[in-house]
């Protein structure tokens, strides 16, 4: 498809998800300048959503009860208080570097980990910086005096990371991160002490931590 | 907020877009009540199973609230917006099992064959069935492969060995014909 080509059946194709990604992106190209082919593509999506309706189904399944926004804010309703004082408290304690107002990926993390929030509002928390880290990558590591839990916190890679505890010559997986967005978060509820954490990419170890107590 | 103090489920349809589209809090989840039957369908008919349809939606509804500019006026109603929205989400699933297991086949060095798709009959309602058996086989089977099976229009055309062109005006006549006769009636043109 040429720029300057409108999308006729295309359109078609596009609401359908028929199409590749080049075409889909040639065409988004075309329709933000073309009022006329939006209208086409506007349409065609109709269409599409006329044929699903017709086919809907009645029943749903209990995780489709709440929207994703709304489970993330009912997940832990016990802690809910916890929650916004821990939040606060969070936003005003840790490294600003990497939590700031405002910043969704941030809250959405933080919200499915309430326990781990209402932890991280203890004053006692220490914090580690994993390095070296790459460019446009942060990376820490939170835990209490007592290395009983443990907090991971990556921002700026979008691919998971494996994190590993580094002791006498070995590497002990203990977990991969879990991205949402661009923050990825590790919890580790139930822990030992520990005094030397790895990210790995792979089995390739791009960043570690040293942890004092 | 709606004004006046209203309730969510009183805005309109129009209302509940320009919200949307303003990235209000409310619009998303007054939009998750009222499509998610609809949205979960959407992903159900592609997909074929109820734990990848529900998980699909979550994750193309998260990833639509977190793109602060992915929704305009100028791109319709929010229902039809989701629905294609979750749709391409499901499709992106569908396509990525098929490439890992023709890699798996490859690996396995074992000889290709086509890919069985999971589901057996997609189609939930008579009405929609009714109104698929009512087109053309020429329109009709180019678009159940685009519509419950996520195929390109490239891939159709070499599995129907039939000319992309042809391939491509028999989808979208298909389309405009079976959505025809699935509108409600005062919608019908």
């Amino acid at each position: 498809m040429n720029a300057n080509d409108h999308v006729g059946e295309m359109a078609a194709l596009y609401a359908l998800g028929a199409l590749d990604d080049s075409e889909r992106a040639a065409i988004d190209r075309h329709v933000s300048g073309c009022t006329q082919c939006a209208g086409a593509i506007v349409v065609a999506e109709e269409d599409v959503a006329t044929i699903v309706t017709a086919g809907v189904r009645s029943e749903l399944p209990p995780s489709l009860l709440h929207s994703p926004l709304a489970e993330r804010r009912m997940r832990k309703p016990a802690r809910s208080g916890w929650f916004a004082v821990a939040a606060a408290l969070l936003i005003g304690l840790l490294p600003s570097a990497y939590f700031w107002n405002q910043d969704r990926a941030m809250h959405a993390a933080m919200a499915s980990h309430a326990e781990a929030l209402a932890r991280l509002a203890q004053p006692s928390v220490r914090t580690s910086a994993f390095v070296p880290i790459q460019a446009g990558m942060t990376a820490h590591v939170m835990f209490p005096e007592d290395g009983s839990w443990y907090v991971v916190v990556v921002r700026g890679v979008t691919k998971a990371l494996d994190v590993v505890w580094m002791h006498d010559g070995q590497r002990t997986m203990l977990g991969t991160t879990q991205s949402y967005g661009e923050v990825a978060m590790l919890y580790l509820p139930k822990s030992h002490r520990m005094d030397r954490l790895a990210l790995l990419d792979g089995v390739r170890v791009v960043a570690q931590a040293r942890l004092a107590y | 907020m709606p004004p006046n103090g209203r309730s969510h489920r009183d805005e309109s349809d129009d209302a509940l877009a320009t919200a949307f589209a303003a990235h209000e809090r409310w619009a998303f989840d007054e939009a998750y009540r009222r499509y998610v039957p609809l949205l979960y369908s959407a992903a159900y008919q592609v997909l074929g199973n109820a734990d990848d349809a529900a998980d699909c939606v979550h994750d193309a509804l998260a990833r639509v609230w977190r793109s602060t500019d992915a929704y305009s006026r100028t791109r319709g109603q929010v229902r039809s917006f989701l629905v294609v929205c979750v749709r391409n989400a499901a499709i992106s699933r569908v396509r990525a099992q098929n490439r890992r297991r023709h890699l798996a086949v490859r690996l396995a060095a074992e000889p290709h064959e086509h890919a069985e798709i999971p589901q057996s009959d997609p189609v939930e309602r008579d009405r929609l069935r009714a109104a698929l058996a009512a087109l053309p086989q020429e329109q009709r089977v180019p678009l159940q492969l685009a519509y419950f099976e996520g195929k390109t229009h490239t891939e159709i055309a070499g599995e129907l060995r039939e000319p992309l062109g042809t391939v491509k005006s028999r989808i979208a006549g298909g389309l405009r014909k079976l959505a025809g006769a699935l509108a409600p009636p005062e919608d019908r043109t």
